[in-house]
């Protein structure tokens, strides 16, 4: 029996900055044993436990798709002492990762329908894992419409750059990029993500939105949902909270009866509306 | 099922032959307190103790409890897994209340997803010998309100009651059965059950804190934003002895201690009731007073455990109620609860 609380060893097989500001990086993380790499089969939403030695572990959303063969890649914001130790590392350095952890993107529900994918800011990475998944090959025609709403504060705070350019050549994806405010560069829509989902207008017929942001921005995007028609099924997030066990053990990361880690983080707005508000 | 008298002077003497194939806890006394610890030429059992101020949890869930080691290379760090060390072992003595506790705890970490490999060894290792409450020990014990009664069974291999003289040895699973050898092969008649009933029934009446333990999840159920939460904690500490001392507490910190090349991750008992518990790196707190702490102590056990495996996260220890510096008593709260 794999033991849940020993990480498989990986090494950091490439490190991408991702903002101006430098303290968001992308890890991409190779897996040393062969064997490990097929244990860890995972679906958009799922997050890892990353480890860094002598530090501990913190809980980080997978931002690479299951597609993407060969590794795995964890877009990580300096913030705590791991992820401070995290970005301090170097390309070729050993360390460690528990996972896949969660439920996930609830996949088999998207397909079919037509997806409205909303993020704000850092809180892009599984939404991104979701759309590289939905976009690959034969993967997309089972979704119908794609929609994809992205906002951050400026330009240089926007990630995965270079995929956002490819996604806007696709035309089978309605892709709007959007930042707060512009510099002298930015070509691009201005605006606040709620403003701009509804300039968009997504019909809600047989759609479902998926939204990650900053609680200020969904407190602000859900009205717009509500107004275009989108049921509290149909309206799906992930949420937060402090971690440790990734599994249901260590007793923190409980809303109500239910841990993050374990039956979350992706919730429905119907679930979350049964749950207690204590997060 | 197999049952054997022994006398009660053979007590100890079946612990210490025991320990010499296997390690054996015992109720030992330690200053003015009883705690459990392995038996040794240096440690004397004490049977006729009440209970032990320490919930024994701490022999399949440690205090604090290696997971893995670490080695830096030139590369980075590599890590081996811990063996979980796990002999052959017998909880000798411990009450119905706390043994029941395992029970609840096995609910948790021995699920067949994530099954939680360092307590599963230990367990399944370890033979559990109950002694039961002929006399109840405390004022403050209430385990008849949450499921439990001073002879009871559960959680148990091996259960020992005193009768008279003697006392009746029950061996109650396989694993039980394992240790006849030690018990002698004095045989037991139906005048001996029929003795243990009426002590049962004795002592079932001898408790006589009671709790409407049952009666207040349906009301935790639609008052989780009532008033009523804001006026329990004014005097809390916040020290969690609490959770500490509690049976069924499980929550755990997960930490790693470096030195030099070396290191290992370990787990240590954590609480619910220290503000820490649950402060994110963005310096968000969901719980952010101890009013949400003390409404997550009382909803853990008595709504979301109900919840999640049907059972209440309480046996009526009392240690809580004993132990509380500022006399915080959770029976007033349940009451409590159960009123509004």
């Amino acid at each position: 029996m794999q033991n849940p609380y020993i990480p498989y060893p990986v090494e950091i097989a490439k490190i991408i900055t991702e903002v101006d500001t430098k303290d968001i990086k992308t890890f991409r993380l190779k897996f040393v044993n062969k064997e490990d790499e097929e244990a860890f089969q995972y679906i958009p939403g799922q997050f890892g436990e990353l480890s860094v030695y002598g530090k501990g572990e913190s809980p980080i959303g997978i931002a690479s798709s299951p597609t993407q063969k060969g590794y795995i890649e964890f877009t990580v914001q300096k913030a705590g002492v791991v992820t401070s130790a995290l970005h301090e590392m170097e390309e070729g350095t050993m360390m460690g990762v528990r996972g896949p952890l969660g439920n996930s993107w609830p996949i088999e529900y998207l397909e079919g329908k037509n997806l409205v994918i909303v993020g704000g800011g850092f809180a892009f990475t599984t939404l991104r894992s979701l759309i590289n998944y939905m976009i690959y090959e034969d993967n997309r025609k089972r979704f119908g419409k794609i929609t994809i709403i992205y906002g951050s504060r400026n330009p240089g705070l926007l990630l995965y750059k270079d995929e956002l350019a490819a996604w806007e050549k696709r035309d089978d994806l309605n892709v709007n990029i959007t930042v707060d405010k512009g510099d002298a560069a930015w070509k691009g829509r201005e605006g606040f993500v709620p403003t701009v989902c509804k300039e968009v207008a997504p019909s809600s017929e047989n759609a479902v939105t998926v939204i990650c942001g900053p609680p200020i921005m969904i407190r602000f995007t859900l009205p717009v949902f509500f107004d275009l028609g989108f049921s509290k099924e149909n309206i799906i997030t992930s949420l937060e909270m402090r971690m440790k066990c990734g599994i249901g053990k260590c007793g923190r990361c409980n809303v109500g009866n239910k841990y993050v880690c374990k039956d979350g983080p992706v919730f429905s707005l119907a679930e979350l509306d049964k749950l207690t508000k204590e997060y | 099922m197999e049952k054997r008298l022994i006398n009660k002077d053979a007590l100890a003497g079946i612990a210490r032959k025991m320990a010499m194939e296997l390690t054996v806890w015992v109720p030992v006394r330690e200053e003015d307190n009883v705690l459990f610890a392995p038996l040794s030429q240096d440690t004397e059992p004490f049977f006729a103790y009440l209970n032990s101020r320490n919930a024994p949890k701490q022999v399949f869930f440690p205090h604090t409890e290696k997971l893995m080691k670490y080695t830096r290379t030139p590369k980075g760090m590599v890590f081996s897994e811990e063996e979980s060390k796990a002999d052959k072992a017998v909880l000798f003595g411990v009450r119905p209340c706390d043994a029941q506790s395992f029970a609840l705890l096995d609910m948790l970490f021995d699920q067949e997803k994530y099954r939680d490999p360092y307590y599963v060894a230990k367990r399944n290792n370890t033979t559990v010998i109950t002694l039961t409450c002929v006399q109840p020990p405390y004022a403050t014990c209430f385990c008849t309100s949450v499921d439990g009664e001073p002879l009871s069974g559960g959680g148990a291999d091996i259960l020992l009651t005193e009768l008279d003289a003697n006392y009746l040895a029950e061996f109650i699973t396989a694993k039980g059965e394992k240790l006849l050898k030690y018990f002698g092969d004095l045989k037991t008649d139906e005048a001996d059950d029929s003795r243990k009933m009426e002590i049962s029934e004795k002592a079932k009446q001898a408790i006589k804190s009671k709790i409407p333990a049952h009666e207040i999840k349906p009301l935790l159920d639609s008052n989780f934003e009532h008033p009523f939460w804001a006026t329990i904690h004014s005097k809390c500490l916040a020290c969690g002895t609490c959770t500490y001392l509690c049976p069924t507490c499980h929550c755990f910190d997960i930490s790693d201690e470096a030195t030099g090349s070396d290191g290992v991750r370990i787990r240590s008992w954590d609480s619910c009731m220290f503000p820490l518990f649950t402060k994110e790196t963005s310096g968000h707190n969901p719980r952010i007073s101890q009013k949400e702490r003390w409404r997550q102590r009382i909803m853990h056990k008595f709504k979301y455990y109900v919840d999640n495996f049907n059972a209440i996260a309480c046996v009526g220890c009392g240690r809580c109620v004993r132990s509380c510096p500022v006399n915080l008593d959770i029976r007033k709260v349940v009451e409590d609860i159960s009123k509004l």
